[in-house]
């Protein structure tokens, strides 16, 4: 089977998933208790303003029928009007989603970076302190409660030593401010991410590590290692050269498993800082009941968890040819 | 004398069946050695000490209970004193009374879903492994999208469908979402199992599907669906405790994560540290000794990092 034909394979089994998915949610904001509609439409609506959403959404036709409206409706993002913000739920999220990105991407790269060269270095000293210390505080980080060490965060950096701002993106007043350069801009994101992104970083790192580590020891004892030994190649080759790149090709693939509780995570870190991003609004529009929000940003994460699962699928088939076959 | 190929079957099978106690005695001398294995055993004993505490509180003054237990000279929060050992939350409710709770609450969310989660997992690992062809297919299929789905995101969309959600369904749901990891480990394990002489000699003997499957398939995936239900228990206790925080929890009970949201929500994160620090270390800690000691099984377990450790 070729390479083509295994991505092709798998495109599939993700739309497939998606339909899954999207007819769950189909059901279930049916099955639920209490009247469809006024789930999909806020009750404060003016007649008229109600009855046209109604028409748009399909919700006056028989169930069958509405599925294809539903289809149809995520399929070109109008998937109704939020509660609480009066705005088509599709801007609201297509707004929020960059932010989204840009902390969950920096976070998952940075603790991937720090967990492989941590990892790296407690394989080589294996059964040192060195490698005990190290493999004991990253376990004791992973399992840190991260709501709670958010608190903490915002506690000790942000009101007791006072480095960093204790929630949001950005800070009104320098961006309302006319003549403001994009660099300072730019700097004062980063300077409300810091927390956030150092949070993230201390849970997920660890995982990293360990995953690191053992795979590292496994490829410390092919043949290949005793071969650069052999060669008289220096200690600090072998590992950096050698050893370290077979030893991080695992990581491919657990970067993909643990994107669910990244996402997890994600959402309530968002949620803590009150970073403006795809998670938080859906705490958010759960805890006021705006269900089209709810649903729109459900959804948007499903999709894209199913994405990243593709991309990492066909990097690891690519990376490691015997998973094609 | 040459250990015929029969014979090595039956004692196969015999060691399989009958010998679990020496099996588990000869484990728990491996299990001795390991430092943090002993440390996550003393912490989770001390816990199941704080859990069979918690009525205890409650029986001396009414004012010591954790949900309605309000104390009549105080109505806010204050920090620690004789009369309340880790001080009142903002209605003047007991924190360490709070706390004892919370930890049976861990226990019982951790450990019933983490169980239902194995039970789910390792009889749809088994008949994957042993049935194969298209019901292998299916079923891991199956895995594979519950896997990806995000646990807390989920159950927070059927939160804000189906409103409040008691701690059973919160249960139940936690371990309907966390089975496909163990379902996917036993299944590679039964996989070499049923290669085995002794599934082999049992079949030839007529005995069914069913019978392979729980008589003899089964006890040899067992220690590896308990390695895998320490894990489970330490997800099942974190997503509990972050719907708890986020304000989706049982109302009806005190909860880690229900008093770390108090604190949050009324604003004390600032002023009451002996409110905040508690429920946080306790979550912490009482996920990190289920590590610990699902590590030190693992250890157990897998004789490749006992040979490792013997090597050097």
């Amino acid at each position: 089977m070729g390479m083509r034909k295994y991505i092709l394979r798998r495109m599939v089994g993700v739309i497939v998933v998606f339909f899954i998915i999207l007819t769950a949610l189909f059901i279930l904001f049916r099955l639920a208790p209490g009247d469809p509609v006024s789930r999909m439409v806020d009750p404060s609506l003016t007649p008229e303003d109600a009855a046209y959403l109604i028409d748009q959404l399909g919700l006056n036709q028989p169930l069958g029928i509405q599925y294809i409206y539903y289809l149809k409706n995520v399929f070109t993002g109008f998937m109704g009007i939020s509660f609480h913000y009066g705005q088509p739920v599709t801007e609201i999220i297509l707004d929020r989603l960059p932010n989204t990105i840009y902390l969950f991407t920096t976070s998952v790269i940075l603790s991937a970076l720090l967990g492989i060269f941590m990892g790296k270095i407690a394989a080589w000293h294996r059964e040192t302190k060195i490698d005990s210390v190290m493999t004991i505080v990253a376990l004791f980080c992973h399992t840190l409660f991260l709501p709670w060490l958010a608190l903490i965060m915002i506690w000790f950096f942000g009101y007791r030593v006072g480095w960093f701002p204790l929630s949001g993106m950005i800070s009104p007043e320098v961006w309302v401010t006319p003549g403001t350069s994009s660099i300072i801009k730019f700097l004062d994101v980063l300077h409300h991410m810091a927390l956030p992104l150092l949070t993230l970083m201390i849970i997920h790192y660890g995982s990293y590590l360990l995953i690191m580590r053992s795979s590292m020891l496994d490829t410390l004892n092919e043949d290949y290692i005793i071969t650069a030994r052999a060669k008289g190649l220096d200690e600090k080759s072998i590992r950096d050269h050698h050893a370290a790149p077979n030893a991080a090709l695992p990581l491919v693939t657990s970067v993909g498993l643990s994107l669910a509780f990244s996402i997890n995570g994600g959402a309530l870190t968002e949620t803590v800082f009150t970073w403006p991003g795809i998670g938080r609004e859906l705490v958010f529009a759960v805890s006021s009941n705006d269900y089209p929000l709810a649903q729109a940003c459900f959804l948007l994460i499903a999709g894209v968890v199913l994405m990243a699962n593709l991309v990492v699928d066909v990097m690891y088939a690519y990376l490691d040819p015997r998973i094609r076959y | 004398m040459p250990v015929t190929s029969a014979e090595n079957t039956f004692s196969a099978y015999r060691s399989s069946r009958f010998h679990f106690l020496e099996r588990l005695k000869s484990g728990w001398l491996v299990y001795r050695e390991n430092l943090l294995g002993r440390i996550g055993l003393v912490l989770l004993a001390c816990f199941a000490c704080m859990a069979a505490g918690s009525f205890i509180p409650p029986l001396i003054d009414p004012i010591y209970h954790p949900m309605s237990g309000v104390d009549p000279l105080i109505s806010y929060s204050t920090g620690p004193s004789l009369r309340h050992w880790l001080g009142t939350d903002f209605i003047g409710r007991d924190i360490f009374s709070q706390l004892l709770t919370g930890a049976r609450i861990a226990f019982i969310v951790g450990v019933s879903s983490a169980f239902m989660s194995i039970v789910v997992g390792t009889i749809v690992g088994m008949v994957a492994g042993y049935a194969g062809g298209t019901t292998d297919t299916i079923l891991m299929r199956a895995a594979d999208v519950v896997m990806v789905m995000p646990t807390l995101l989920v159950i927070l969309i059927l939160a804000a469908l189906f409103g409040q959600l008691s701690i059973w369904i919160i249960v139940l749901l936690i371990a309907l979402f966390r089975w496909p990891a163990v379902a996917r480990v036993i299944r590679s394990q039964t996989l070499s199992l049923k290669r085995r002489p002794f599934v082999d000699a049992a079949r030839v003997t007529g005995a069914s599907c069913f019978r392979i499957i729980f008589r003899h398939i089964m006890p040899n995936v067992l220690p590896l669906a308990l390695l895998y239900m320490t894990f489970r228990v330490t997800s099942a206790i974190l997503i509990e405790a972050a719907l708890a925080f986020l304000g989706f929890g049982d109302p009806g009970t005190v909860s880690w994560g229900m008093m770390l949201q108090w604190v949050w929500k009324t604003g004390h994160m600032f002023q009451a540290p002996y409110w905040l620090l508690p429920p946080g270390i306790c979550i912490s800690l009482i996920t990190l000794s289920f590590y610990m000691v699902g590590r030190a099984m693992d250890e157990v377990l897998d004789p490749r990092l006992r040979k490792e450790k013997a090597l050097e």
